[in-house]
């Protein structure tokens, strides 16, 4: 077999021909409303002929060149994710009646498709998205099933457009690995190399030459050019370490004021993968469905949790996400940068910000580094929990066995399952509470038995609303359970601090069975919970019980108290700020509001408790709960498959940092 | 300007018992009765909506009246007279929730153009007898009068909103009244950018999507009709605007169908207030 073989020009069809009766559907670049997209094509006269684009910052424009070259137009503003991440995709069909509730997958099986004319750029951003979508076992199947599905036909690029900078993304523009087949285009035809097992009979079926020596010479040549004229742009050695110290630098708000957070550069960036959902139903919400569509982290409703509060109000919290995420975070999260420099988001920008100039202002190579934020991820990043059990589509369904009222406005849900996975939870875990035609929550895992498994859930808007309103003998669909829990083997031996605040209680609890299960193995055990008022007081008569204990000490206070209440009035820290114990033997495990959290553990720490043995679980938005919908990133943490358990230690200055 | 609360109270979830079906009333005050005529454009659907709410207030549609009390109260058009002022704070009064409708009513409207010139110049220049128009200085959105639980946006309102709205209203759960950009809308359904690919001015990332970014797929720039989005940056966009045309080219952009919102006034102005300091006559074709 020959390393290269030439295709004539007007034979081009005839590879297109070979890619039909493999069954594919060809999706390629050709012209639509003044640029060139990726779309299906019927012929190989529809590629952009004799066209070429001229970028710059903001802007974009077709030019004819007078000759007869098909690919010599950079990248097409569409890149390929929209057809292995399409922008719109269902994913459930629920129904309920009466008290039961059905909710099914409905992904698609994907088209056969052959992508025509993939650059280099792009085989590095197929790669790198696929990483992200598959990141761990409960990897996304809808895109999974969608690359495996498409046939490469990569084009190695022979020129390059002002807005290129793959060379110093490592990501082109030689094509070296990951197509089926790999053309160079010359004026008078193609070198055509086989690179896979599937391209061989595609190939073979077409009967061609061998390349002439000249001819693979003239496709070198070709190619190294394009190098030089892109040079090295991006100083990418050490980035991600530099941008990572750069997180309070002046310019996040200079580039604020130009950017309009319209997320264009997200949207047509090849690497960004994040998706939100959305509820369809009837009238009676008795038929729903659920869709999910391209969304990004310039919008606000991304850092949106109940209560109106917002993690990322800002557009400078925003655009730092953006590009902290591309250069740095996604080094830790996925051991390799988010970014391919293809360009799109520097020429796509409606107001022309350049992500080259921000990151020589934000993160120059002269720039002292600071100490970094957060410890450093292994090489090849994060390993998320083991979700082994867990893909996004896998819905188990519980029914309500009885509601135990809590408080004003929370209840516990004692549903029963006998879903081994479900069973198999461990405390500090979550599930996503589906109810058909409402939002997905995350709720925590609040009792872990045989069975079943309770879950405390306070009313905060209308999906937690309409769950607290359910009765005995409905049904919830779940998916979980999700997250790393809270590390208890790490505390035995040693003395038990747990500091609740309000419903946060609820994930505690399973920790306290746990560790009370096993007295002996601890020292002494310390609860201090903290609540509004004495009415949202949560497990009132098993607090009650614990404080009747010898073994346990309890102390309780709340904010306002009423006539009723004898006990404490303040802040929970007051209940340990002053303590006699040992801080230095202790492992705490902490759960409430945030502002909360990080008060509680700077004390914990005044008190000698060791940042890594201070546990708190976050609250952040979640729309998937495996790490692929984006929405619950915190620096290079997903909270949903690192945490939502973290040490106060491993969250480094990300914990209770602003707009992070 | 944050998108009001839109969640109805004493809806507790489908298992505790068949809701009361809400009153719901229609009204409308200086507009086109575009919007609330949306609501008919549901046909597939107008009959189990009728079951499922009681439209006690419609005058489009139906021969009911009511004066109150409603649960929810849509409002279309702008403020525009001193007995509309009065009249919207009586409904205010008789309704649990208030929710404008289109652009009239969430940022006045076409019509609140006016609001930048001399109300007697304007009625001179528009009506034969200007004796008889009894009308404001200046045409103003309901929020400006009473508070407001919720919008739904556009000119007129997009039919999917109104149902999503109406469907939420029913099943007790959150509407999904998207608060970003057009700007995804379009990269959703792969619409080339006519701002980066052809230099067509575009309101599009400022401007709240739910029309299904329609201009732009028909090789239009957005007109902006469904109003600014949350965080919507006007002053970076005119100032890219105005590196190839005049102040009054892009003070004109903004000039639209939701002119006076805050974020798109305040650019107005910005850049010399809106087309023509003065009416001579009809034909003019400002706006
Ligand atoms: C890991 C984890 C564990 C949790 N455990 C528990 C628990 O055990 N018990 C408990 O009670 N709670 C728990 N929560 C919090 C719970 O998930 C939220 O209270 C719940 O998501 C609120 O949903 P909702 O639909 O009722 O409220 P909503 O306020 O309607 O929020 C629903 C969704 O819509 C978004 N949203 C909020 N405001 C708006 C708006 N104006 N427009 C559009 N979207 C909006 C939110 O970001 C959220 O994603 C937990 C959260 C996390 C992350
Ligand atoms: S960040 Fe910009 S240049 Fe890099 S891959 Fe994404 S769109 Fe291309
Ligand atoms: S969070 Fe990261 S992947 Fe998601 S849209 Fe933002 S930059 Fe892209
Ligand atoms: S950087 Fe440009 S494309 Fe990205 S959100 Fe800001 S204005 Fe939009
Ligand atoms: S990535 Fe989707 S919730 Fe964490």
């Amino acid at each position: 077999m020959p390393a290269a073989y030439f295709l004539p020009r007007n034979e081009l069809d005839r590879l297109f021909g070979a890619l039909v009766a493999d069954g594919r559907r060809i999706v390629g670049p050709t012209i639509a409303d003044g640029a060139v997209v990726y779309d299906e094509l019927n012929s190989s006269a529809e590629l952009p002929y004799g066209r070429t684009a001229d970028t710059a910052p903001g802007s974009y424009r077709l030019r004819t060149t007078g000759d007869r070259r098909a690919f010599d137009y950079g990248v097409a503003l569409t890149s390929w994710k929209r057809f292995t991440h399409p922008s719109l995709i269902p994913l459930t069909r629920a129904h309920r009646d009466a008290d039961r509730i059905v909710v099914e997958s409905v992904l698609e099986e994907p088209p056969k498709l052959a992508f025509v004319g993939v650059r280099a750029c792009e085989l590095a951003a197929l790669g790198i998205q696929e990483r992200a979508m598959r990141a761990g076992p409960a990897g996304d199947p809808d895109h999974a099933a969608r690359r495996d599905a498409a046939l490469i036909v990569a084009v190695e690029c022979a020129m390059a457009t002002s807005t290129c900078f793959c060379t110093s993304m490592a990501s082109g523009p030689e094509v070296d690995h990951g197509a089926d087949l790999v053309l160079s285009e010359l004026d008078d035809g193609f070198v055509v190399r086989v690179e896979s097992d599937a391209g061989v009979p595609v190939v073979a079926s077409l009967g061609l030459r061998a390349a002439a020596p000249d001819e693979v010479e003239r496709a070198t040549a070709q190619v190294a050019a394009v190098r030089e004229v892109i040079g090295d742009p991006v100083a990418a050695n050490g980035l991600a370490a530099r941008l990572r110290t750069a997180l309070d630098h002046p310019r996040w708000s200079e580039v604020a004021e130009r950017c309009l957070a319209c997320a264009n550069c997200t949207l047509v960036c090849p690497t960004c993968f994040c998706t939100s959902v959305g509820v369809a139903s009837d009238l009676d919400g008795a038929d729903a469905s659920t869709e999910r569509s391209w969304d990004s982290c310039f919008s606000l409703g991304f850092g949106r949790v109940a209560g109106d509060a917002n993690f990322r109000p800002k557009v400078r919290d925003r655009y730092r996400q953006w590009l902290t995420h591309k250069f740095s975070t996604w080094w830790d999260q996925f051991g390799s940068s988010g970014c391919v420099g293809c360009g799109r988001c520097i020429a796509w920008c409606p107001v022309g910000i350049d992500v080259r100039e921000e990151l020589a202002a934000i993160a120059p190579v002269s720039a002292p580094t600071g100490p970094i934020p957060w410890p450093p991820s292994p090489p090849e990043g994060r390993a998320p929990a083991a979700l082994a059990t867990i893909t996004p589509a896998r819905h188990v369904i519980a029914t309500v066995r009885s509601v135990v009222p809590e408080t004003a406005d929370s209840v516990t849900l004692r549903l029963a399952t006998n879903d081994e996975a479900v069973l198999d939870a461990r405390p500090g875990q979550f599930v996503m509470v589906e109810l058909p035609a409402f939002a997905t929550p995350p709720i925590s895992i609040s009792r872990i038995r045989p069975g079943g498994l309770d879950l405390t859930i306070r009313s905060a808007g209308p999906a937690t609303a309409a769950l607290t309103g359910l009765v005995a003998g409905a049904q919830v669909a779940l998916r979980g359970p999700l997250g790393r829990g809270w590390p208890i083997d790490a505390a035995i031996g040693r003395d038990v601090v747990i500091v609740a605040g309000g419903i946060g209680l609820a994930p505690l609890r399973p920790v306290i069975e746990a560790i009370l299960g096993e007295r002996p193995r601890f020292g002494a055990i310390r609860l201090y919970l903290g609540a509004r008022t004495p009415r949202d007081r949560l497990f009132v008569a098993e607090m009650n019980a614990l404080a009747g204990r010898a073994d346990v000490e309890v102390a309780e206070i709340v904010d306002r108290a009423g006539p009723e209440w004898l006990g404490q009035v303040g802040i929970v820290t007051q209940l340990f700020d002053q303590a006699g114990w040992d801080g230095s033997r202790a492992t705490a495990f902490v759960c409430g509001p945030e502002r909360m959290m990080q008060a509680t553990a700077v004390t914990l720490a005044e008190r000698g408790v060791n940042p890594t043995a201070i546990w708190l679980t976050l609250e952040r938005n979640m729309a998937c709960g495996v790490g692929t919908c984006g929405h619950c990133q915190l620096g290079p943490f997903f909270v949903c498959r690192d945490g939502p358990v973290f040490s106060v230690a491993e969250l480094g200055t990300a914990f209770g940092r602003e707009g992070l | 300007m944050e998108p009001p609360e839109l969640i109805l109270p004493g809806r507790r979830g489908p298992r505790s018992g068949t809701p009361q079906r809400p009153r719901i009333g229609i009204v409308k005050f200086a507009s086109c009765d575009g919007c609330q005529l949306t609501l008919l454009d549901l046909e597939d659907e107008l009959l189990t909506i009728a079951d499922r709410v009681d439209l006690v207030e419609f005058a489009e549609a139906t021969s009911r009246r009511s004066a109150g009390p409603f649960d929810v109260l849509f409002v279309e058009g702008s403020i525009s007279t001193a007995e509309q002022v009065q009249e919207i704070a009586r409904l205010r009064a008789v309704s649990h929730r208030l929710v404008t409708i289109g652009a009239c009513a969430t940022a006045g409207g076409i019509q609140a153009i006016r609001n930048w010139f001399d109300p007697d110049e304007v009625r001179a220049a528009v009506y034969p007898e200007p004796t008889y128009v009894e009308s404001l200085a200046q045409a103003r959105p309901v929020a400006d009068f009473v508070a407001v639980d919720g919008e739904l946006r556009g000119c007129p309102i997009s039919p999917g909103q109104l149902r999503e709205f109406l469907v939420a209203l029913v099943t007790g759960r959150r509407p999904q009244l998207p608060d970003e950009a057009v700007c995804l809308e379009c990269k959703r359904r792969g619409v080339v950018c006519v701002a980066v690919a052809q230099g067509i001015p575009c309101l599009g990332p400022v401007t709240r999507t739910g029309c299904g970014a329609i201009c732009p797929a028909y090789g239009r720039g957005c007109y902006g009709c469904f109003g600014p989005r949350e965080s919507a940056n006007t002053t970076s966009l005119a100032r890219w605007l105005s590196d190839d045309r005049s102040a009054a080219d892009v003070g004109r952009l903004f000039a639209g169908f939701t002119a006076w919102s805050v974020p798109f006034r305040a650019t107005i102005d910005a850049y010399g207030g809106p087309p023509g300091q003065v009416l001579p006559a009809r034909e003019t074709d400002d706006a």
